[in-house]
């Protein structure tokens, strides 16, 4: 495989993580513009780890999936009873805080003969734990896709599960869900923290991929983008979010041609698309069709 | 104490644009229960149709204030005959979402157009700021705030002393008994959607010819800028949006002059999010128009 | 004036109506009784435009209507006063008037002076907003924004839903006048002995068929009623 077939599955792979945590919160009913925040503390933190105080990966990574579940806690606690624009715009105000600290938010050791750190607006440079470990690309590649595929057993085997029909039922109308005796607002926290972990994961490998990260990473579009990913792709399965990932960066870096025109393209396809199919191309009808036949 | 005046002089320049913003947001808002991530997209591509026009022809201001509203409208037509019209019944997430990718067509149309990330807008006064004793005051500024004023007084005649704002606010009020009263909720949503984006197109060319300069980024600031001063005014309220608006400009230079701007934008989404997790009583108002 | 034929309305997979057919004559007060969940609410609404017929046609002075939208079929001269009123809760009485005017082209002072003298508690209560206006005010003020679009065709569901005795016979009495103007009025009414005493015509409808019409007096009174409360026996 040549090197950019394996960047461009990376990515795929990377943004995978945090579709998934958007859609997760939209399965529950919610519309969350913040999950880019809690992408932005898994590659913070993760980085913070292995190139500041000499974390194996693994571990770093570990710390910030708890991180990330914690912080979405923090955000979530507040917010649990707030409904449709007014949740929305609540996740959108505690993830611009939190890019804005990420802003604000030196603290450089000198390693060797450079310094590495956080560095405001100038980012973070130098997490090189790949690098040195001597680690490949494809290699690389090949993790991320492992820890995607495991993450996406979890999600397949929730969704057969009671607790995944507790999800629907609470993302379908949550005061139904509150009379039939389920408790929403520990339900929905749980939902909040698992989304922030699995951002927090797709964060972590993230900062580990490009060896770079800064605020301006982690701002609003990459929050929406995941947002939309989950709804292109459709909210019948886990796999919509993946789909949507793979139609956009998958088809938009091969077609490469419309260079300058991809986004009206691809923006106005969308918007036509959701006319037709406003819970995405692979929504419940259809999975349940597919189900069926199989 | 100067410094203090002064501040809050800026403050309420700044917030009066801020409350244009919010006039628009909050005029669609309320008729859809939607928010539209394009609005501020929609405004920068009339600004951008402007600033293409003024290097072709380098026409006057007056036919560049034209443009811009002109091309809001157009785009927040557009908008709302693709992502809002269709998803009049459920699908909220669907109609913001849609909003999204065509504020990412807007952009690329923009940049398409107009390439470099900067580009010189003409300026509205080329004369200094007005002094005022010991304070100044830009006359841009000064247009602003009379411009807001005055888009405040239209709208408050066409909503309340107009057939077409008894159907608005009819529409606001219950869709569904505007419909049986032979409301056209299709029909005035879209003239809802281009009066608001029209008042948007009007900010958006006050605050560049203001800055005098316009970048792509002026869209995402709007719709957040709008969206921050709507919220803050109580979602869905004309005189809230003009309040939040006004609440949002004096703050934030208060605050940018003792804090700085990245503390100032936290401030700003810290004053948001406790609003919202507390919602004081003017936050529940679904209905102050 | 109003031809609805074998009419099937659903939600999702349960059909409220199941092919009902039914007439009303120009000029006419037509009731319409049954048993609670016999489709009454959803006939109106399908008449209305609100909802979407699966099957069947709605025919009013000869021209299809059941593909339309409801301001569509307020434009054409049938308007409803809904079962749950419906009133714009943050306008005031009298712009809840006029917006019942919206799409009329014709100068209507003179009307909205007519409609006022005839509801005098609204006449009170112009300026006030209509969501603080009591149940019995709110329904008349559904009336008289119904009528304020000058229907030639009134669709009425339960009207005395809910009110004291006295506002009941109130509302009978401007039915009664409505119908004295000329305006014909489809009636749905849990009321039937108060129906029967101002209608021409009635049905009689069960689990979303017409089970027994005529007119009042072509069945016992109290065995209608029975039916009409109870549902028929075999239901
Ligand atoms: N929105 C809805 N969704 C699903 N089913 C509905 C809905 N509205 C009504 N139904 C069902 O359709 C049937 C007819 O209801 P409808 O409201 O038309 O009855 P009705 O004759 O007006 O009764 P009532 O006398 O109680 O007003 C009922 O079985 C009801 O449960
Ligand atoms: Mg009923």
């Amino acid at each position: 495989m040549d090197e950019y077939a394996i960047g461009v599955l990376t990515n795929i792979g990377l943004f995978s993580f945090v579709a998934l945590s958007a859609w997760l919160l939209l399965v529950a009913g919610e519309l969350s513009f913040g999950q880019q925040a809690f992408f932005g503390v898994g590659a913070y933190a993760a980085g913070i780890g292995t190139a500041m105080l000499g974390w194996p990966l693994p571990l770093a990574a570990l710390a910030a999936m708890a991180l990330g579940a914690a912080a979405a806690a923090l955000v979530g606690l507040p917010t649990l009873r707030l409904r449709g624009l007014y949740f929305t715009m609540a996740t959108l105000a505690a993830a611009e805080m939190l890019r804005i600290l990420f802003e604000l938010f030196h603290w450089q050791i000198a390693l060797g003969d450079e310094r590495i750190g956080p560095d405001g607006t100038q980012g973070f440079r130098g997490i090189r734990w790949m690098l040195e470990r001597g680690i490949e690309p494809l290699d690389f590649l090949a993790m991320v896709w492992i820890l995607l595929i495991g993450v996406m057993v979890i999600f397949l085997r929730v969704e057969n599960s009671r607790l995944g029909a507790t999800l629907r039922a609470l993302g379908h109308d949550p005061e139904l869900a509150r009379s039939a005796g389920i408790d929403v607002d520990r339900l929905k926290l749980g939902v909040v923290a698992a989304g922030g972990a699995l951002a927090a994961l797709g964060g972590a490998l993230f900062a580990h991929h490009n060896t770079y990260i800064e605020p301006r990473n982690f701002d609003i579009m990459l929050g929406v983008h995941s947002l939309a990913y989950g709804l292109i792709g459709g909210l019948g399965t886990a796999f919509g979010p993946l789909l949507g990932v793979v139609l956009d960066i998958g088809v938009l870096e091969a077609t490469r041609s419309l260079q300058g025109y991809r986004m009206i393209v691809f923006g106005g396809l969308v918007a036509v698309l959701l006319v037709f199919r406003p819970r995405g191309l692979l929504d419940e009808r259809v999975v349940h069709w597919i189900r069926s036949r199989a | 104490m100067i410094d203090f005046l002064q501040n809050t002089l800026d403050g309420l320049a700044l917030g009066s644009s801020y409350a244009l913003l919010a006039l628009g947001f909050t005029l669609i808002f309320g008729v859809l229960r939607r928010a539209n991530l394009a609005y501020g997209p929609a405004i920068m591509l009339g600004c951008y149709c402007a600033t293409w026009a003024y290097l072709k022809t380098g026409i006057g201001l007056l036919f560049l204030a034209l443009i811009a509203v002109a091309g809001s409208t157009l785009a927040g037509v557009y908008v709302e005959r693709l992502c809002f019209a269709p998803h009049r019944k459920g699908a909220a997430a669907a109609a913001m979402v849609a909003s999204f990718a065509l504020w990412m067509q807007f952009e690329e149309l923009a940049t398409l157009a107009l390439p470099r990330h900067l580009y010189a807008f003409p300026a509205l006064y080329a004369g200094g700021p007005l002094s005022l004793g010991r304070l100044t005051l830009r006359v841009e500024s000064l247009v602003m705030l009379v411009a807001a004023i005055l888009v405040c007084a239209a709208l408050w005649r066409i909503l309340y002393r107009s057939r077409f704002g008894t159907a608005v606010r009819a529409v606001i009020d219950s869709p569904a008994a505007a419909e049986l009263s032979g409301i056209s909720v299709s029909a005035v949503s879209l003239q809802v959607f281009a009066l608001a984006s029209a008042i948007g197109g009007l900010a958006g060319f006050l605050i560049v010819s203001g800055n005098e300069q316009v970048t792509p980024m002026l869209g995402m600031w709007s719709t957040l800028k709008g969206m921050l001063a709507m919220m803050l005014g109580g979602l869905g309220s004309l005189p809230g949006a003009i309040a939040g608006g006004v609440a949002l400009g004096l703050r934030e230079a208060h605050s940018q002059w003792y804090l700085g701007p990245q503390l100032r934008d936290f401030i700003a989404y810290l004053l948001l999010f406790v609003l919202l997790a507390v919602r004081p009583p003017w936050m529940n108002t679904r209905s102050a128009y | 004036m109003l031809r609805v034929v074998d009419l099937v309305t659903a939600y999702g997979k349960i059909e409220a109506l199941k092919g009902l057919s039914l007439e009303v004559r120009e000029g006419s007060i037509t009731c319409v009784l049954g048993p609670n969940g016999a489709g009454k609410t959803t006939l109106m609404l399908t008449i209305a435009g609100v909802l979407r017929p699966r099957q069947g046609a709605i025919e009013f002075r000869g021209e299809p209507i059941a593909a339309l939208s409801p301001h569509a079929i307020v434009a054409r001269g049938v308007a409803l006063v809904p079962e749950n009123r419906l009133v714009f809760a943050h306008m005031s009485v009298l712009e809840n008037l006029h917006a019942g005017a919206y799409q009329r082209k014709d100068p209507y002072e003179n009307d909205l002076e007519k409609i006022l003298a005839r509801f005098p508690r609204l006449k009170e209560r112009a300026s006030q907003d209509a969501g603080t206006l009591s149940g019995g005010e709110q329904q008349m003020l559904a009336v008289a924004r119904a009528l304020m679009s000058r229907p030639r065709l009134l669709l009425m569901d339960e009207p005395s839903l809910g009110l004291a005795p006295l506002v009941v016979e109130e509302i009978f009495r401007i039915i009664a006048e409505l119908h004295r103007d000329g305006t014909s009025i489809l009636l749905v009414e849990q009321n039937a002995h108060m129906a029967l005493k101002v209608a021409q015509h009635f049905y009689l409808i069960e689990q979303g068929r017409v089970t027994f019409s005529g007119s009042p007096g072509s069945l016992a009174e109290d065995e209608l009623i029975r039916r009409a409360y109870l549902g028929s026996a075999r239901a």
